[in-house]
C-alpha cells in the first residue's frame, strides 16, 4: 500500500463565465520514502491538486464525488475537519511558492516554528524553542539562536524559504509537498534549496512531492514524474524513463525548453507555440490538441485516456515511441 | 530625524492655526464682557476701567499673541466670570473626560474585534450580513438618542445603573465606574461600528495572504488562526483610525457629559459657551486640539510596537540577511 | 474535506444558468434599497406638505390635552407637556433636518471641491496652506467649533446649514486632492494643456467631470451625518431656535418627563432612527453598484 493514494481526484471552482474545472480525474500515488515530481504550467492545476491533498480548497471550490484520498490508508475526505487539522502539519506538511509573503510578519521565527511542536507534539514553550533552534540549524540558517527571535522583514527570500522548511519539518511528517519551492527565488540559491530538501526528504525517509514548472528541478531528484495538463496527468514515468524517451507531445516540448549546458550560447530554446487552454470551456478532445503538431482529427475529437502500461502512463494518440523522430 | 522634525514644525504651525481660529471665534462673541462683569448699572467710566483692567481695550492682534505666548508659558489666562485659573480649571476635569473616553474605546474594540473576527470567517455569510445590518442600526443611532435610551431602560424601568453623577475613583473603583457604564456604552454604540468595518475588511485581506495558507497547512484551528495569526497584522488600519476617532470621541464626550452630568471639559465648554465665559472657551477648544494631536501621535508610536517592520526603522535592528 | 467544498453539480449546463443569475442578483436593488426609498420619499412629501395637512400648527397649544398618549382624537401621535401635536411637530421638525441633511454637505463639498483641486492642481504652497488648515479644522473637535458658531451667529437655519457644512470640508478636500492628483497628469490633460487651455478650463472641463462621481458618493454618506449633529444640536438648544421645532429638541424636551410620558422623547427617536438609517442603508446599496459598474467598465 502507498503512503498517498489519490484517487479520481476532481477540484473545480464557480466563476462569472461558469464552471472552471482545475483538476479533472487525476489519480496517483506516492510510496513511503519517495519523491514524486508534478511537473505542468501555471493553472495547469498542480496547485490546485497539493491544496486538495492538503484538505485547504477554498470554500468555494467543488470537489467530485468520486474523489478519494488516502494518507496512510486513512480516507482524509471521511475524516472531520478536527481529525484532519491532526494529521496536517503532523503527518504531512507543505511548503509554499514565495517564503517573502509565507511567514506571518508579527510574529517571531520561533514562534512559527514553535507553533507547530506545541500543538501537534504537547511540547512546553522553553522544549518548543529548544527544538526550533536545532530546526534552524538543521535547515542550514547561520546564528540559529539569535534568528530565533528575529522576524521574517530582517532575512533575504533564500533564508526565508529554509525557515519555511523548518516550519514544515517541525513535526517530522511522513509525507511533504512543496509547492515550487524555488520559483521566486534567485538562481543562485535555488540548488542549496532543492539540495537540502533532497537530503532531508532521506535523512528522514520521507516522501515528498515537488511540484514545479520546471523539468530540470525534477531531473535527478525525484524518482517519478507526472506532467499535468490542463487539470490532467498526461505522462507519467519514473525520472530516467521520462527523460530518456517521452511519449507525449507536450512533454517532449517541455523537455525542449530545458536549457543544457552543452548548448552553445546564444541557442534558442524551443518554447511550445499558442497557450493553456480555457479551462471554463476546454478544447473538444484532447486538451492539448490545438498546440499540438502531431494532432489528427481523432485528438480533436476524443480526448486519450491515460494508458496504464506498467511503470509510464501516457494519455495520447500519437505517442513518439523511442524517440521516433 | 529629519522627518520628525518637520512632522513636529508642520505640528506647530497646526496649533498656531487652531489658536488663531478659536480666538477670532471667541473674539466674535457677541456682547459686551465688561459690561457684563460690571453690571447694568455701572457708569461708563466703570466700564471703561474694567476693560481695562482685564485687557480688552488693546487691539485684537496684541490680545492673541499676550494669550498664545501665555499658553507657551503654561499660563492660559483666568476666567472672567468665576475667576478660576483656565489651566487649574481644566486639569481638574481631565480625568472624568479621559476615564468616559477611554471606557468607551475600550467597550468599543472589545465589541468590535470578535464581531469582525466573526464577519471575516465567512465574509458575505448570514453571520457577516447580520452583523453588518446591526452595524448599519447602530451608526444610524447618534449616541445622544442611545444615552436616552439606556437611561429610560437601565435607570427608570431597571433601576440597576445611575442616570447622571460622578464619582471620583477615591470613592472606590465600582463606585467610580458604576455611573461610567451607561455615558461610555452610548459613545461606544457608535463608534464601534466604524472600528469593526475597517478591521474586517483588512482582516479578509490578510486571511488571503500566504502566511494564513501556511498556518491552515500546519494544522491550526480556524480559531487559533483568526486570533493569533490574522488579528495582529490585521489591525494597522483600525488603529490608525482609533486615534484618529478621538477628535469624533471628544466631539461626542461633550453631549455626553452635559447629558449624564460628568464633571468633564466637554461639559465645561457647553457652560462657558453658555456663560460666555471667553478665557474657558479658547482653553477648553485648545486643550482639546492638543488633545486631539498628542493622541494621533500616541497612535502612530502603538503602530510601531506592533508591527514589527516599522519597529526595526530608526532603531539598531535593520533589514539584512 | 466535506465540509469544505460542496460537491460538484453533474450537468454542464447549470454553469451558465448560474452565471446569468448571478448577474441578475446584482443588478436587482433589492428590498435593502426600496423599503428605506420608499420611507425617505414618503417623509419628504410629508414634510414639504405639512402645513397644508390639515394638522395642528406645530405651536398650537391644545390645552384640552395636555401629555395625551398616542391614538387621543385629533392627535394620532399624541402631544407633548405643552399639548402640542406630535406628528405635526415631527413633520415640520422633518424639514429642519432634512434641509440640513441636503444643504449643510452640498456647502461642505463644495467648499472642499474648490479647496481641493486648487491643492491638487497648484500643487506647491496652495497645497501646504491647505494641508495645514484642513489639519487644523480636524483638530477641533466638530461639536466644539459648532458650538462656537451658534453662540456667535445665533440659531438660525442658514446659520446651522452653513457652520454645519464647514465640518465636511476636510474629508471632501482631501478627497479631491487625491483625485486631482491622479488625474493633473494623466495624458489627456496633458494634452489640453499643451494646447494652451488656461488652468480653469483644464480644472473645469477636464478634472472636474472625473472626479465629481466619486464626491456624490462621499454626499451621500455625509446626509445621515448632518442629521445627526443637527439633532445633536438641537438636543442641546443650540440649533434653530424655538418654538421651531426639531427632532433633537423634541427628544431633550420629552427626556424630563421620560418615565411617564415617555413618547414625547421616543417618537421623534424612532423618527429620526428610521430616516437615518435609510439613508445608511440606501446609501451603501447604490455605492456598491456604483463600485460595481466601475469595476464591470475597467
Amino acid at each position: 500500500m502507498s503512503l498517498l493514494e489519490v484517487e479520481n481526484a476532481r477540484v473545480a471552482f464557480p466563476t462569472a463565465r461558469g464552471l472552471l474545472t482545475a483538476v479533472d480525474g487525476v489519480s496517483l500515488s506516492v510510496d513511503e520514502g519517495r519523491v514524486l515530481g508534478i511537473v505542468g504550467e501555471s493553472g495547469s492545476g498542480k496547485s490546485v491538486l497539493s491544496r486538495a491533498i492538503m484538505g485547504l480548497l477554498p470554500r468555494s471550490a467543488r470537489t467530485g464525488e468520486a474523489m478519494r484520498i488516502r494518507l496512510g490508508g486513512r480516507e482524509l475526505g471521511a475524516l472531520p475537519e478536527r481529525e484532519l487539522r491532526r494529521l496536517r502539519g503532523r503527518e504531512m506538511a507543505m511548503i509554499f511558492q514565495d517564503p517573502m509573503t509565507a511567514l506571518n510578519p508579527v510574529m517571531t521565527l520561533g514562534d512559527q516554528i514553535g507553533e507547530s511542536l506545541r500543538l501537534h507534539l504537547g511540547m512546553g514553550r522553553r522544549q518548543a524553542r529548544d527544538r526550533s533552534v536545532e530546526l534552524l540549524a538543521a535547515v542550514g540558517l547561520p546564528q540559529p539562536a539569535t534568528r530565533v527571535d528575529q522576524h521574517p522583514h530582517q532575512l533575504s527570500g533564500g533564508m526565508r524559504q529554509r525557515v519555511a522548511i523548518a516550519i514544515a519539518l517541525a513535526c517530522d511528517p511522513r509525507l511533504l509537498i512543496a509547492d515550487e519551492p524555488t520559483t521566486a527565488l534567485d538562481v543562485t540559491v535555488q540548488h542549496g534549496i532543492l539540495d537540502l530538501l533532497q537530503a532531508q526528504s532521506r535523512e528522514r525517509g520521507m516522501a515528498m512531492i515537488l511540484i514545479t514548472h520546471d523539468l530540470g528541478v525534477v531531473a535527478g531528484r525525484a524518482d517519478e514524474v507526472a506532467v499535468m495538463y490542463a487539470g490532467r496527468v498526461v505522462e507519467q514515468a519514473p525520472t530516467r524513463a521520462l527523460f530518456a524517451a517521452a511519449s507525449m507531445p507536450y512533454t517532449r516540448g517541455l523537455l525542449a525548453s530545458i536549457p543544457r549546458i552543452e548548448d552553445a550560447p546564444g541557442r534558442r530554446l524551443e518554447a511550445i507555440g499558442g497557450r493553456p487552454p480555457d479551462l471554463v470551456s476546454p478544447p473538444a478532445g484532447c486538451a492539448f490538441s490545438p498546440r499540438c503538431a502531431h494532432a489528427s482529427d481523432l485528438c480533436r475529437r476524443q480526448a486519450p485516456g491515460l494508458e496504464d502500461g506498467g511503470a509510464t502512463r501516457f494519455a495520447c494518440w500519437h505517442p513518439a515511441l523511442e524517440a521516433a523522430e | 530625524m529629519n522627518a520628525l522634525l518637520r512632522r513636529a514644525g508642520r505640528l506647530a504651525v497646526v496649533l498656531a492655526v487652531v489658536t488663531l481660529i478659536t480666538f477670532l471665534l471667541v473674539a466674535a462673541l457677541p456682547g459686551d464682557v465688561a459690561l457684563d462683569i460690571a453690571g447694568a448699572d455701572a457708569t461708563e467710566q466703570e466700564v471703561a476701567e474694567i476693560r481695562a483692567e482685564i485687557g480688552l481695550d488693546r487691539s485684537l492682534a496684541v490680545r492673541y499673541l499676550d494669550w498664545v505666548s501665555g499658553i507657551v508659558t503654561g499660563d492660559w489666562g483666568q476666567s472672567w466670570r468665576t475667576g478660576e485659573r483656565v489651566w487649574d480649571a481644566i486639569a481638574q476635569r481631565v480625568p472624568a473626560s479621559l476615564e468616559l473616553m477611554v471606557l468607551a474605546q475600550i467597550i468599543a474594540v472589545s465589541l468590535a474585534i470578535p464581531a469582525a473576527l466573526l464577519c471575516a470567517r465567512a465574509p458575505d455569510g448570514r453571520v457577516d450580513r447580520a452583523i453588518g445590518f446591526l452595524a448599519f442600526g447602530s451608526v444610524s443611532m447618534p449616541s445622544f438618542m442611545t444615552a436616552v435610551l439606556l437611561i429610560l431602560l437601565f435607570s427608570l424601568t431597571l433601576g440597576w445603573l445611575p442616570a447622571t453623577g460622578y464619582e471620583p475613583l477615591s470613592a472606590g473603583l465600582w463606585e467610580n465606574l458604576r455611573p461610567m457604564i451607561l455615558p461610555a456604552l452610548s459613545l461606544a454604540l457608535v463608534e464601534w461600528t466604524a472600528l469593526m468595518r475597517t478591521l474586517r475588511a483588512e482582516m479578509i485581506g490578510v486571511l488571503q495572504e500566504n502566511y494564513i495558507a501556511l498556518a491552515r497547512a500546519k494544522g491550526m484551528s480556524d480559531r487559533r488562526i483568526l486570533v493569533v495569526h490574522a488579528l495582529r497584522p490585521s489591525s494597522f488600519s483600525m488603529i490608525t483610525l482609533l486615534g484618529l476617532q478621538v477628535g469624533r470621541l471628544m466631539g461626542g464626550s461633550i453631549i455626553i457629559e452635559q447629558i449624564f452630568g460628568i464633571p468633564g471639559v466637554g461639559r465645561l465648554l457647553v457652560t462657558s459657551v453658555f456663560s460666555r465665559d471667553f478665557m474657558m472657551i479658547q482653553g477648553c477648544v485648545t486643550f482639546f486640539a492638543l488633545a486631539y494631536v498628542l493622541a494621533n501621535f500616541c497612535t502612530d508610536l502603538a503602530y510601531a510596537r506592533l508591527d514589527p517592520r516599522v519597529r526595526g526603522l530608526g532603531g539598531k535592528a535593520g533589514a539584512h540577511g | 474535506m466535506a465540509d469544505v467544498a460542496a460537491p460538484m453539480p453533474a450537468a454542464v449546463e447549470d454553469r451558465h444558468a448560474e452565471a446569468i443569475a448571478a448577474h441578475r442578483r446584482r443588478r436587482r436593488l433589492g428590498p435593502m434599497f426600496w423599503i428605506p426609498a420608499a420611507w425617505l420619499v414618503v417623509l419628504i412629501l410629508a414634510a414639504a406638505a405639512a402645513p397644508w395637512l390639515g394638522l395642528a400648527p406645530p405651536d398650537e397649544i391644545d390645552w384640552m390635552a395636555i401629555q395625551a398618549p398616542p391614538g387621543v382624537e385629533n392627535h394620532i401621535l399624541g402631544t407633548d407637556v405643552l399639548g402640542r401635536d406630535i406628528l405635526s411637530r415631527v413633520l415640520h421638525g422633518a424639514r429642519v433636518s432634512l434641509t440640513v441633511g441636503f444643504a449643510a454637505p452640498a456647502i461642505g463639498v463644495g467648499i472642499g471641491l474648490a479647496l481641493g483641486l486648487a491643492a491638487g492642481y497648484f500643487r506647491g504652497w496652495v497645497d501646504e496652506v491647505v494641508g495645514i488648515l484642513i489639519d487644523a479644522w480636524l483638530a477641533i473637535p466638530g461639536l466644539a467649533v459648532l458650538l462656537l458658531f451658534s453662540a456667535v451667529f445665533g440659531g438660525s437655519l442658514s446659520m446651522v446649514c452653513l457652520s454645519l457644512g464647514l465640518l465636511f470640508i476636510p474629508a471632501a478636500a482631501r478627497i479631491t486632492r487625491a483625485q486631482t492628483l491622479s488625474y493633473a497628469n494623466r495624458e489627456f490633460v496633458l494634452a489640453a494643456r499643451a494646447m494652451g487651455a488656461s488652468d480653469a478650463r483644464i480644472l473645469l472641463r477636464e478634472v472636474l467631470p472625473n472626479i465629481v462621481w466619486p464626491l456624490m458618493a462621499f454626499v451621500m454618506i455625509d446626509i445621515p451625518i448632518a442629521i445627526v449633529v443637527e439633532g445633536a444640536l438641537s438636543f442641546l438648544g443650540l440649533s434653530v431656535k424655538a418654538p421651531t421645532p426639531s427632532w433633537g429638541g423634541m427628544i431633550a424636551e420629552g427626556r424630563e418627563h421620560i418615565e411617564d410620558s415617555s413618547w414625547i422623547s421616543l417618537i421623534p427617536t424612532a423618527v429620526m432612527f428610521v430616516t437615518v438609517l435609510s439613508f445608511n442603508l440606501a446609501g451603501d446599496v447604490i455605492r456598491r453598484r456604483f463600485a460595481d459598474t466601475r469595476e464591470a467598465a475597467l
